[in-house]
């Protein structure tokens, strides 16, 4: 047995310094530098035929303000976020009800419930955009098959349905999400206010909207912070099925940010676009985290 | 090349034809790209997910075996000596020539130990890793590709190929000669300021191509004018949409070049420009909107697909049978008349439409644009200034554009070649009475549009952003109905708008 007293002094140190220089490290060089570094750069007017910054720190953000596709890209981006939001919480719920439950077999299923998260976003769009084909996709044929949309029309092609294709896609990959939070939560939940309820001849919806809602709120909320803030960052989706198309009918802020970067090589403005995108989440989430009140 | 290796490559090429084709899943595809042992990098993203330019079919690989002149192989041999078991990289769309080099490349190695890395990525992914790497000066990538519309832009950090020859005779290849390279393809890909900022290495250009089976079957005519095209798909379209037959097809792919390209041809075929002789954009003139307004037009007679596809696409809807003309890149034709196409031997091509008599001069247009009838989206290869292996990449990029080397590229994929000895090399002309894979017969039509009518856009350091932003970007809102309530002069304006003030933050008025 190694005795204490032949190991460096740092490393039986009890002050917590040492211990906490490794992820500190890590957070620094992939979290705050980076930060840090799109911070100063969005500082810099960049001239794209010469290359040449100059240090204009007022530039990139008077541009942003002023920048009609940012505003379009926050509607876009809030519209997305609270639409699978709602979507994803909604059916996460209903399916983790469904599943809250000891009976044989649905071990199973809770398993393979979780197989969606598993593959990666862009390979998911990717199924969703050949899903999508009007050709020979099954999801477009069966909704031309029901008089629901009409070929002249292609899901992802079409300002007005292009943004639903997209959802969609996410809501399928990530409701799972949902599930196994809300499973992990009302299993949680004491069987005996709901003995009670059910003595006092509450009905299963009454219980649910009385009991079941309140004691898990605090974990929905939780829920709803962490998709809430993913979703603010949609990219892949977007990126592989449509390219911010039709037009800018799908363009959120990371896919703006994107744009600008890969296309226009403007990489100061980029910076700034990302930038707005991290405050829009910050004050959103700091919002939230206020109102209801969740403490980590 | 042993007879293992020339098997290995024949069934890579033949599965990635069927993938292609559609007549293959993608997960028999991979599975046989993992039999062959090729990296699912080098095929995903450039084939799988990326937009970038299918590969358009072997049409010919039976004749690609190496033919390297005994002078060409002696001196790589000796000159690359020194750098044997260099690594050299260079990143690319996955155009046709670029797959069939990645096939070829060995060859080099065998004959210097020189490794070549050749990383298949997106277009706008191509851009943006080249952009990185000139910003930083790091020299990741030794060898550059470079879109035309690019050419200005990376001027700067490129070596002027011309002028490394003549400065390093010993690394210089017998036999290059420079002059051998098609003059108008020189001046429109890689020629920037008096200066060659790489080697020209593909030409896809505009022609005219259509199914000469259903002309016949309702007795129109080859059309020759952007009337005769209109009235022509109109007519088909009314009297074959319920057989899924279109008039035409479109690479309409909102905020994608391939969209900015089938604009630029629709403005010159209609007489109008770019910019104009004072550097502004003005597409929004006259002329502009009639060719924007015609195209508008042609959505209509186009399969619904046209708006969510890039050059990709339209192949496709040509290889299914799904159109019957299109005005698009020749690079089409090999593939789509290839054995084992669904409408092999129907497609023919002619000379692109004869746009307005009133087409304007380079004169009358700002920034070096060239209007013409064929639109011309080559690409060149270049030496960057801060490769770490100049003088390994030196040594491929003459074995790439070498004449053995382009007009085998051509012999396998059939498209154009860059070099004027390579249309008249016999086993090109030998190829041009054949029907189906291996046809070279589009050929005279592809030398004679880079030859008289070829178009080039122009060239402005920020082309490459603004002809793959702002311009398709636009034009997808109007195409799509998301804005302009389909006005082509409202889009227009408000292009000339965005455009003219990214000129001016450039201070390039």
């Amino acid at each position: 047995m190694i005795s204490r007293g032949s190991l460096p002094r740092w490393l039986t140190s009890e002050h917590p310094l040492p211990w906490l220089f490794p992820v500190t490290s890590l957070l620094v060089v992939f979290g705050l530098y980076p930060v840090l570094y799109s911070l100063w750069l969005s500082f810099y007017k960049r001239n794209p035929a010469t290359r040449k910054e100059k240090f204009l720190p007022s530039w990139n953000w008077n541009k942003l303000i002023s920048d009609d596709r940012v505003w379009d890209a926050v509607e876009i981006t809030l519209t997305y976020v609270v639409i699978a939001l709602v979507l994803q919480l909604v059916l996460g719920m209903l399916i983790a009800l469904l599943l809250d439950t000891d009976r044989k077999g649905f071990g199973v299923m809770r398993a393979l419930m979780t197989l969606p998260l598993v593959v990666p976003p862009a390979v998911t769009g990717m199924m969703f955009l050949l899903m999508y084909d009007s050709s020979f996709g099954v999801i477009s044929n069966s909704l031309y098959a029901l008089n629901l949309l009409s070929p002249s029309a292609p899901i992802l092609g079409t300002s007005s349905t292009a943004l639903w294709g997209v959802i969609v896609a996410d809501v399928w990959q990530w409701t799972p999400f949902m599930v196994l939070i809300m499973l992990a939560g009302l299993r949680a939940l004491p069987r005996e206010p709901f003995e009670a309820a059910s003595i006092d001849g509450a009905s299963g919806i009454q219980s649910f909207f009385y009991l079941t809602l309140p004691m898990m709120s605090k974990i929905i909320a939780l829920a709803i912070l962490i998709r809430g803030i993913d979703l603010f960052r949609i990219f892949d989706y977007v990126k592989v099925m449509t390219d911010s198309g039709p037009g800018t009918a799908t363009e959120t802020l990371t896919a703006y940010a994107g744009t600008v970067y890969f296309k226009t090589a403007n990489f100061p403005y980029a910076s700034t676009v990302a930038l707005a995108t991290l405050i829009v989440v910050l004050v959103v989430s700091s919002v939230f985290i206020k109102v209801f009140k969740i403490k980590f | 090349m042993s007879f293992k290796r020339f098997k290995k490559q024949n069934f890579i090429i033949d599965s990635a034809n069927k993938f292609t084709a559609g007549k293959m899943t993608k997960r028999d595809f991979l599975k046989k790209m993992g039999m062959a042992g090729v990296g699912f990098s080098a095929y995903s993203a450039g084939m799988l997910g990326g937009p970038g330019r299918p590969f358009f079919g072997n049409v010919a690989h039976a004749d690609g075996h190496s033919t390297t002149p005994p002078e060409v192989a002696d001196f790589l041999r000796e000159a690359g000596k020194p750098y044997a078991g260099t690594t050299i990289r260079y990143t690319s769309e996955a155009t046709p020539p670029t797959n069939v080099l990645n096939e070829l490349k060995s060859e080099f190695t065998e004959l210097t130990g020189i490794n070549v890395e050749i990383e298949i990525v997106p277009l706008e992914q191509v851009l943006a890793k080249a952009t990185q790497d000139v910003q930083g000066q790091l020299g990741t990538y030794d060898i550059y590709y470079l879109d035309q519309a690019w050419t200005s832009t990376f001027s700067p950090d490129t070596i002027d190929p011309v002028e490394y020859y003549e400065a390093n005779p010993d690394l210089a290849m017998p036999g290059f000669d420079f002059d051998d390279f098609s003059k108008p393809l020189v001046e429109g890909i890689c020629e920037y300021d008096g200066k060659w900022i790489g080697l020209p290495f593909d030409i896809p250009i505009f022609t005219l191509m259509y199914r000469k089976d259903i002309l016949e079957k309702h007795g129109i005519e080859i059309p020759r004018t952007y009337e005769d095209f209109t009235k022509a798909v109109e007519m088909i379209t009314a009297a074959e949409k319920e057989n899924n037959i279109y008039g035409t097809g479109l690479q309409a792919k909102s905020g994608h070049y391939s969209l900015e390209c089938d604009w630029t041809q629709a403005v010159w075929g209609h007489g109008g420009s770019i910019f104009g002789a004072d550097k502004n954009f003005s597409g929004n003139d006259e002329q502009g909107i009639a060719g924007l307004e015609w195209y508008q037009n042609l959505l209509k007679n186009a399969p619904a697909a046209s708006v969510t596809s890039t050059w990709d696409g339209q192949w496709q809807m040509g290889s299914a049978g799904q159109i019957a003309l299109c005005q698009s890149w020749a690079e089409f034709f090999p593939g789509w008349n290839a054995d084992d196409s669904k409408v092999k031997g129907l497609w023919e091509m002619a000379k692109p439409l004869e746009g307005s008599a009133s087409l304007r001069s380079r004169d009358d247009v700002g920034f070096g644009e060239i209007p013409g009838w064929g639109h011309q989206g080559g690409s060149s290869i270049a030496l960057s200034r801060y490769s770490k292996n100049e003088e390994a990449a030196w040594l491929f990029l003459q074995w790439a554009c070498s004449k053995d080397i382009m007009t085998r590229c051509t012999l396998i994929g059939g498209f154009a070649p860059m070099r004027n000895s390579s249309f008249t090399d016999p086993r090109i002309v030998e190829r041009k009475g054949l029907e189906g894979s291996g046809t070279t017969r589009h050929l005279d039509t592809v030398k004679w549009t880079i030859d008289n009518v070829m178009a080039s856009e122009p060239d402005l350091p920020i082309w490459a952003g603004v002809a793959n932003n702002e311009i398709p970007t636009e034009l997808g809102k109007l195409l799509t109905g998301q804005e302009y309530d389909g006005s082509a002069k409202k889009c227009m304006d408000q292009i000339a708008k965005l455009v003219d003030a990214v000129v001016d933050e450039a201070d390039l008025g």
